[in-house]
C-alpha cells in the first residue's frame, strides 16, 4: 500500500455529541450490560461490540421492540493487519426501517467468534465466505465448508493483506504439474 | 384377487449431480439434488466456479480502474452495478454529482434493469417449457436497449461510463429521441410478454404454487429484490432509501402476496412498467448541464472512513461496502451480491417439489453466476 496517511482512528473527538439525532440512544438502551461503543460512519452509525458478546448484542438487537434489526444486509470482514480482523454486520430493519453497522474486532492471535446463522439464515454462506477469505473461525457455523474456494484450499486466506496477489501458478506450486523444464 | 402388500413399497434415495454445465444452472453451478422418484429431498449448492478474486483486484486498482470490475461483476445489470460503486466513492470523496449526471444514470439503471428482465424473461420461457416465441422476443427488445447504451458508451456489455462524480463523457445530441424510440419498442414487447406468458397454459400450470416461500423465511434468508416482493415484503432500496431522484419521479414498489414462481414472474413484468414510467419522467426532466463537477482532481483520493452502499439492482439489493485508510484505492472493497443471498433460500424453496420444478425455481431467482462468485 502507497497511503503516507497514517492509519489513525477515524473516531470522531466526541462521540457522544455527534450521535445525537441518531438511533445510537435506542441501541444503547438495547445493549444494556454489553460495552458497547459507538461513531458515526459516512451514512450508518457503526457500534463497536466485544466479540465474545456478539451473539448476545445481535439477539438484542433483533428482538428489541423499537429497533426489530430482522434483516442482515451484508456480513464480511476487513483485515487491519496488526490491528486484528474486523468482523462486521451490515443491518437493516425491513419494518422500521434503519440501518446499523455492527463492528467486532478480533485480534490476530485469536480470530474466534460465535456464529449468528441462529439469528438469520442469511449468515450462513456470508460467514462461510468469511472464513475461507479471512481465516475467521465462526464457533458453531453448522456447515463449515469453503464456499467459493476449493474444498483444500483451507490453510491460505485470499483477502488478508498478507496474502500475495499472485499467478496460480506461483500459488499452487508444483500442483499446476508444470515443470521448469517445460516453460 | 387383491393382494394386499405387508409393507410400504420402499424406493431408495438417488443422488443427482446437476451443472457446473447444464443450460438449466444459467451459468457455472451446480448442485448435488437428493431425489426419491421425482421429488427433492435435499440439494447441497456448490458455487465458486466463477471465482475471480475481484475483491482482492480492486485493492490494487485505484478508484477509477475498478469500475471495470464492476462491470465483469454483474455483467447483465453493469450500469447498476457501477452505479453502487461510483456512489460508494462518491460518498468517501464527499463528491457533489451534477443533476443532469443524475438524471442520465437514472436514465440508464432503468434500461439496464429493462434489459436484464427482458433477459430473464426470455431464458425463464426456455426452462418453463415456453421455447423459441418469448426468447427470441425477449433478445429482440433487449437489442435495442444494448445499442442506445453502444451508442452512448461504445460498448455492448461492459460499460465502464459511469465516474465517480458523474459520467465519462456526455451522451449524444440524438439520445433523448433514441431513448422514446427504444421505449416504445420496450413496452411493446413488455404487451407482447404479457400475451404470451402471463395466461399461457403450459406457463401458469408449471409456475403457480412452484417455489413458495414466506414473507418472514425470505427475510430472514436476506432476500432481496423481485424475489422477495413477490412474498409481499415492500422492500426496494428505491423507495426505502431514496439515492439518485426516485423521490422526483413517480412510481410504484410491485409486490405480490402469493410468493411463489409465478408471482416472481408477475413481479418483474409489473417492475419493467414502472422502469419505463420512470424513464419517460426523466427524459422530460432531462436539461443540458454539466456531468461532472467543476473541481475534479486528477487523481481521486478519499479520506479514511469506510461506507456500504446499497442500490435496487435488478436482482435485489447490490451494495458496495468501501473501506479506505486515505490514498488512491480502496483499502478493502465488498461487493454485496443479491444472487448469494437469494441462492441460500433455494434449497428452501425447492425441496419437497419435483425435479423439474426445482430447476424452475432456480430460474425464477434468476441468478447471474459471476455476481455471486465474484
Amino acid at each position: 500500500m502507497t497511503s503516507e496517511e497514517t492509519t489513525e482512528s477515524t473516531e470522531a473527538a466526541a462521540p457522544t455529541a455527534t450521535l445525537d439525532g441518531t438511533i445510537w440512544a435506542e441501541v444503547d438502551r438495547a445493549l444494556s450490560g454489553i460495552t458497547a461503543s459507538a461513531e458515526r460512519g459516512v451514512l450508518d452509525v457503526i457500534v463497536h461490540v466485544p466479540p465474545a458478546e456478539i451473539v448476545r448484542a445481535l439477539k438484542a438487537l433483533k428482538a428489541d421492540a423499537t429497533l426489530k434489526f430482522d434483516y442482515l444486509r451484508s456480513l464480511t470482514a476487513v483485515d487491519n493487519e496488526a490491528d486484528g480482523i474486523d468482523v462486521v454486520y451490515h443491518l437493516y430493519s425491513t419494518t422500521a426501517r434503519h440501518n446499523l453497522t455492527v463492528k467486532a474486532t478480533l485480534p490476530p492471535t485469536n480470530l474466534f467468534i460465535d456464529t449468528a446463522t441462529s439469528i438469520w439464515r442469511a449468515a450462513d454462506w456470508l460467514e462461510r465466505e468469511t472464513a475461507e477469505m479471512f481465516g475467521v473461525r465462526f464457533n458453531g457455523h453448522p456447515d463449515p465448508r469453503t464456499l467459493l474456494m476449493p474444498e483444500d484450499m483451507d490453510d491460505t486466506f485470499p483477502l488478508r493483506k498478507d496474502h500475495p496477489l499472485a499467478e496460480i501458478e506461483i500459488l499452487q506450486g508444483e500442483g499446476m504439474g508444470y515443470s521448469e523444464e517445460d516453460q | 384377487m387383491v393382494i394386499e402388500s405387508a409393507h410400504e413399497f420402499e424406493t431408495q434415495d438417488l443422488l443427482l449431480n446437476v451443472g457446473p454445465q447444464h443450460p438449466s444452472t444459467h451459468g457455472v453451478f451446480r448442485m448435488v439434488m437428493q431425489v426419491d422418484g421425482e421429488v427433492v429431498r435435499d440439494i447441497i449448492p456448490y458455487i465458486g466456479y466463477l471465482h475471480r478474486g475481484a475483491e482482492k483486484l480492486c485493492e490494487t486498482m485505484d478508484y477509477r480502474q475498478g469500475i471495470g470490475f464492476m462491470d465483469r461483476t454483474e455483467y447483465l445489470a453493469a450500469m447498476n452495478a457501477e452505479l453502487s460503486y461510483v456512489m460508494a466513492v462518491e460518498a468517501l470523496a464527499e463528491l457533489e454529482v451534477p443533476d443532469r449526471a443524475q438524471w442520465i444514470r437514472m436514465i440508464l439503471v432503468e434500461l439496464n434493469r429493462l434489459s436484464s428482465h427482458l433477459m430473464f424473461m426470455g431464458a425463464f420461457g426456455i426452462d418453463v417449457g415456453v421455447f423459441g416465441t418469448p426468447f427470441i422476443y425477449a433478445w429482440r427488445e433487449r437489442e435495442a436497449i444494448i445499442d442506445l447504451f453502444e451508442e452512448i458508451s461504445g460498448d455492448r456489455m461492459m460499460y465502464a461510463y459511469l465516474r465517480p462524480g458523474g459520467l465519462a463523457w456526455d451522451v449524444p445530441t440524438n439520445f433523448v429521441a433514441r431513448c422514446r424510440e427504444t421505449l416504445t419498442a420496450v413496452r411493446q414487447g413488455i404487451a407482447d410478454f404479457d400475451g404470451l406468458l402471463t395466461k399461457n397454459e403450459i406457463f401458469v400450470a408449471r409456475t403457480q404454487g412452484i417455489g413458495f416461500i414466506s414473507a418472514a423465511d425470505a427475510i430472514d434468508f436476506g432476500m432481496s429484490g423481485p424475489s422477495i416482493r413477490a412474498s409481499g415484503v415492500p422492500l426496494d432500496v428505491r423507495r426505502e432509501e431514496p439515492y439518485l431522484k426516485y423521490n422526483d419521479v413517480k412510481w410504484d414498489v410491485i409486490t405480490h402476496t402469493d410468493g411463489d414462481v409465478y408471482a416472481r414472474y408477475l413481479c418483474r413484468l409489473g417492475e419493467m412498467r414502472e422502469s419505463v414510467k420512470i424513464v419517460e419522467q426523466c427524459l422530460d426532466r432531462l436539461e443540458p448541464g454539466a456531468i461532472m463537477p467543476e473541481k475534479m482532481p486528477r487523481m481521486l483520493r478519499t479520506p479514511p472512513g469506510e461506507v456500504y452502499i446499497r442500490t435496487e439492482a435488478p436482482r435485489g439489493e447490490f451494495g458496495v461496502y468501501l473501506v479506505s485508510k486515505g490514498g488512491n484505492r480502496p483499502y478493502r472493497l465488498k461487493v454485496r451480491s443479491a444472487c448469494l443471498s437469494n441462492l441460500q433460500a433455494l434449497k428452501h424453496m425447492s425441496v419437497g417439489q419435483y425435479v423439474a420444478d426445482a430447476i424452475i425455481v432456480l430460474g425464477s431467482i434468476d441468478i447471474v453466476l459471476s455476481e455471486v462468485d465474484r
